[in-house]
């Protein structure tokens, strides 16, 4: 459906994108998958013809995208943005809005708005200014606003950061309806456990480049080196698990036991979120499962958020804010305690 | 439509902008010239204007003639200035000696004396300075002496009105050159209209030189508790003269119907105005004609007051500045 | 100070219950005058300010500045400057504009120009940039695209009109200098209220400033309405 042939992309003297070549399968789910900044943000936009590639080509069902027939383009594919933006007036306005751009009558455009607004669950709120919404509302919002339009192909870019269950659950379940009825579905993600269980293609970005490509049971189970180093930045183990008293034990080497909220024995792949472990100084007694100890190693800045590299025999990846690092005076080589839930331990 | 507006509220809205944009204009167009009817520009002063009288004058003399009067009040200064340019047909101001310069200048012609009336000294009810009974000259060296004694304080216009050209006049007369008397601490300038001039005299307790129409109206209104202390004479007398713009030097203007409201300014019922207005509303008149008395020399001691000040080469129009056939000159 | 208000106040209530002909007719006027003014400006403004808002170009910070500059131009000045250009003796003088609402319309047209031209390109700026990007992926030309994000920054423009209506209305230099406040021509509420203080009317100036007030404040609350309905 889409080729890009050597594109790249450039904003000043900052190399966005640098020599992708990819191709989009009509009617599959991709998954661009990659830490913040990898460019994905960039690609999505190029895919549906709001950014034009500094060099390369892009072509859309063979048809070579220039600048006069990119809003053309843009009609048969739609990006919904990781923070959402609305505009202004009723979650039905919203959804409409893009109907009002076609030439279709007002009884059809009625009709397929309120149709959208039932698919993401939102009938309730329908007549409610999109501003008084809560944040996961919003993104469902933006999900009906993209979808009402029939597009053939859907781009979305971290379509399921920061939401409530009850909101990712439909995410979820929309875009697996919509991609069965047909559309083609491209998602960008940091989250690899979102990855895994949406899509049927994944694609690794870093840095502008493409690393990795493949199905995700293949790349994460033999791992190559770039997948292994994302897996790890994102806290991917494997290790042997058995259960007691319904609680996962997971022996992933070097001296580390975790425990998991899942009932599964034998080999196992698990991963937990940067983002839900905790960092403190002082042993926490808490509800959580998992307490290590361990020492950092690594510090890295990237803007408003801090990753922090701690080995308590096996190196995870915690991500704190930079108010919190200030805060709490980490310094590499500090010995520090990590802690997270049982039921963060997700399976892979 | 979320981008601009749903289309049905802005067609109504549109509409009712033009709605009021139509009534707005039409409503304009209705206050502007009426066909047949010609306009005439009159520059005149505030103390003249403020008054109202001019309100009066104005309704009476529309009502008989197929002229619309336009009055611009600002300050004597502004008034001349006006004609000077063009944008008025003619004067009707109070200060002999800038009229005389702007006949001169080659700007004014047909100047006819309309009314007179005094300036006076008004200051405190005790008045400390004690010049109730002198002259108006014995009283303004007087108040000179007070003054750099101390003891009282003088407010002048201090705007080149025609009070203000009047209160110069005055100082000179008496020996004083008022660019020196405004270094000197007792001397205050107000640079305003006489109405607030007469405030910040009220609350220095001070001494200052008024037109009557101002301050009987602010004394009646009890905005001022000051009282008249020198109320006439010679060197107070105040005239209020009408000159037409010169046709020569300003074709544009509109000479001929400047000549006939000044006829209209100098006949019976338009005396008769002058000399009845006020009388209703401060039990004494504001103005007093001038025409009658010039011309038949019914009160000689004014009638001589006013030549001294008011005219010039023996004429209050000598020949060189008539201009065209008018009714206006007997003499 | 409080009797001198409570006077004009009571004046006020006198003067439109007796249905006060040259009230009315000073009031219709000022409105009228000050309403086509608004409406005027508004028309070269709002494009010119959405252009600005909107455009990339070298020299629109310089443009935006201009027009802030603008934005504190005294009304004596400006009135003073037109009433030469249309004084019989200035450039304009043969269109014969002087002592006419027309000149007052357009002296007060050109005042609060620079008033809606910054409230608009300011509202525009302030619009998240992303608005243009979601109106584009959802299929809007680029036309339409601009388009909407003038849509999403219609209280600003709202706000720019009334603001300007209200200088307008309120102005004295400019109504003064070129309409010459002529009885029953050119008069307007404030060059009344001027000439009636300057008389040592106090208490009929108050009453007509808080006739003025009360316009100002219904029209403003007019527009808050109608702004409501869109």
């Amino acid at each position: 459906m889409i080729e890009l042939t050597g594109v790249s992309k450039l904003y000043g003297d900052v190399t966005a994108l640098r020599d992708i070549s990819l191709k989009v399968e009509r009617g599959e789910i991709l998954t661009v998958l990659g830490p913040n900044g990898s460019g994905k943000t960039t690609l999505l936009k190029i895919l549906g013809g709001l950014e034009r590639p500094s060099s390369g080509e892009v072509l859309f069902d063979g048809v070579r995208i220039g600048g006069d027939n990119a809003e053309e383009m843009r009609k048969r594919a739609t990006l919904v943005f990781q923070r959402t933006v609305l505009l202004r007036g009723t979650v039905r306005n919203n959804v409409a809005y893009g109907l009002q751009l076609r030439d279709i009558p007002d009884e059809d455009i009625e009709r397929r708005a309120r149709e959208a607004i039932e698919l993401v669950g939102l009938e309730v709120l329908a007549d409610r200014q999109a501003k008084d919404l809560s944040g996961g509302e919003q993104q469902r919002l933006s999900l009906a606003r993209a979808l009402v339009l029939g597009c053939e192909l859907l781009l979305l870019d971290e379509p399921t950061a920061n939401l409530d269950p009850e909101s990712l659950a439909i995410v979820k379940e929309v875009i697996r309806k919509l991609n069965k009825g047909g559309t083609t579905v491209v998602l960008a993600t940091h989250n690899i456990e979102q990855a895994r269980e949406l899509s049927e293609r994944l694609l690794l970005l870093e840095r502008g480049e493409i690393v990795e490509a493949g199905r995700p049971q293949d790349l994460f189970l033999d791992q190559s080196y770039e997948m292994a180093r994302f897996a790890r930045s994102e806290n991917v183990f494997t290790g042997e698990s058995r259960m007691v008293n319904g609680v996962a034990h997971v022996d992933i080497g070097g001296g580390v036991e975790v425990r998991g909220a899942f009932s599964r024995g034998g080999s196992v792949t698990i991963h937990v979120r940067p983002e839900d472990v905790i960092v403190s100084q002082e042993l926490v007694k808490s509800s959580a499962r998992n307490n290590l100890h361990g020492t950092i190693v690594r510090i890295e800045d990237r803007d408003s958020i801090i990753r922090m590299r701690v080995d308590v025999g096996k190196v995870f990846t915690v991500q704190i804010t930079r108010r919190s690092l200030v805060e709490m005076g980490l310094n590499v080589g500090q010995e520090v305690y990590i802690t997270f839930k049982a039921s963060s331990l997700q399976l892979l | 439509m979320v981008d601009i507006l749903p289309i049905n509220n802005t067609i109504k809205i549109t509409l009712v902008i033009v709605a009021i944009a139509t009534a707005g204009g039409y409503y304009i167009i209705r206050s502007q010239k009426l066909p047949g009817v010609r306009s005439l520009v009159v520059s005149t002063t505030t103390s003249l204007y403020d008054t109202g009288v001019l309100d009066q004058i104005e309704d009476a003399f529309e009502a008989e003639n197929p002229i619309d009067l336009y009055f611009i009040s600002v300050g004597t200064g502004l008034a001349i200035s006006h004609a000077k340019r063009g944008d008025a047909d003619m004067i009707l101001v109070h200060a002999p000696s800038r009229e005389i310069a702007f006949m001169e200048e080659g700007y004014g012609v047909n100047r006819k004396i309309i009314a007179y009336n005094y300036f006076s000294i008004v200051g405190p009810v005790d008045d400390p300075a004690g010049i109730g009974d002198k002259t108006p000259t014995e009283a303004l060296e007087l108040l000179v002496e007070k003054g750099r004694a101390g003891e009282i304080i003088w407010v002048s216009r201090g705007d080149d009105s025609g009070t203000h050209t009047k209160e110069r006049g005055l100082w000179s007369q008496v020996g004083f050159d008022t660019s020196a008397l405004r270094e000197e601490d007792w001397y205050r300038e107000a640079g305003a209209g006489m109405g607030k001039t007469l405030q910040i005299t009220e609350e220095y307790e001070a001494y200052t030189l008024t037109d009557m129409g101002t301050f009987l109206k602010y004394s009646k209104d009890g905005l001022v508790t000051l009282e008249i202390l020198i109320g006439a004479g010679e060197e107070l007398i105040n005239i209020y003269s009408a000159i037409a713009v010169n046709p020569y030097s300003n074709p544009d203007a509109n000479f001929e119907d400047a000549v006939t409201f000044t006829e209209y300014l100098a006949s019976g019922e338009g005396q008769a105005i002058f000399e009845n207005y006020g009388v209703d509303i401060y039990g004494s008149n504001l103005f007093n004609p001038a025409v009658e008395l010039l011309l038949t020399g019914s009160d000689p001691t004014t009638a001589t007051w006013i030549e001294a000040t008011g005219f010039f080469e023996g004429s209050e129009c000598p020949l060189e500045y008539r201009w065209g056939e008018t009714k206006l000159y007997d003499r | 100070m409080v009797s001198a208000i409570l006077e004009g106040l009571a004046r006020v209530l006198g003067l439109i219950a007796s249905g006060d002909r040259t009230l009315v007719e000073i009031t219709l006027r000022s409105l009228a005058v000050s309403g086509l003014a608004t409406i005027l400006a508004s028309c070269w403004s709002i494009p010119l300010g959405v252009a600005i808002g909107l455009g990339r170009f070298r020299g629109r910070s310089l443009l935006k500045g201009v027009f802030n500059v603008l934005l504190g131009v005294p009304t004596v000045t400006l009135g003073l400057v037109l009433y030469l250009a249309f004084s019989r003796s200035g450039p304009l003088g043969s269109f014969q504009l002087l002592y006419t609402p027309t000149a007052i319309i357009i002296g007060q047209s050109i005042l609060i120009t620079p008033i809606i031209v910054s409230f608009v390109t300011n509202s525009l700026e302030a619009v998240d940039p992303e608005i243009r990007s979601l109106a584009l992926t959802l299929g809007a030309s680029e036309t339409r695209a601009n388009l909407t994000v003038l849509g999403e920054s219609l209280s600003g423009v709202f706000l720019a009109v009334t603001a300007s209506f209200n200088r307008a209305i309120a102005e004295l230099g400019v109504a003064m200098m070129l309409g010459g406040n002529i009885r029953g021509v050119t008069r307007v509420l404030t060059t009344t209220i001027a000439l009636e203080t300057n008389r040592g009317e106090l208490a009929l100036g108050v009453a007509l400033t808080v006739v003025l007030m009360a316009i100002v404040g219904a029209v403003n609350i007019l527009v808050g309405v109608a702004q409501r309905r869109l």
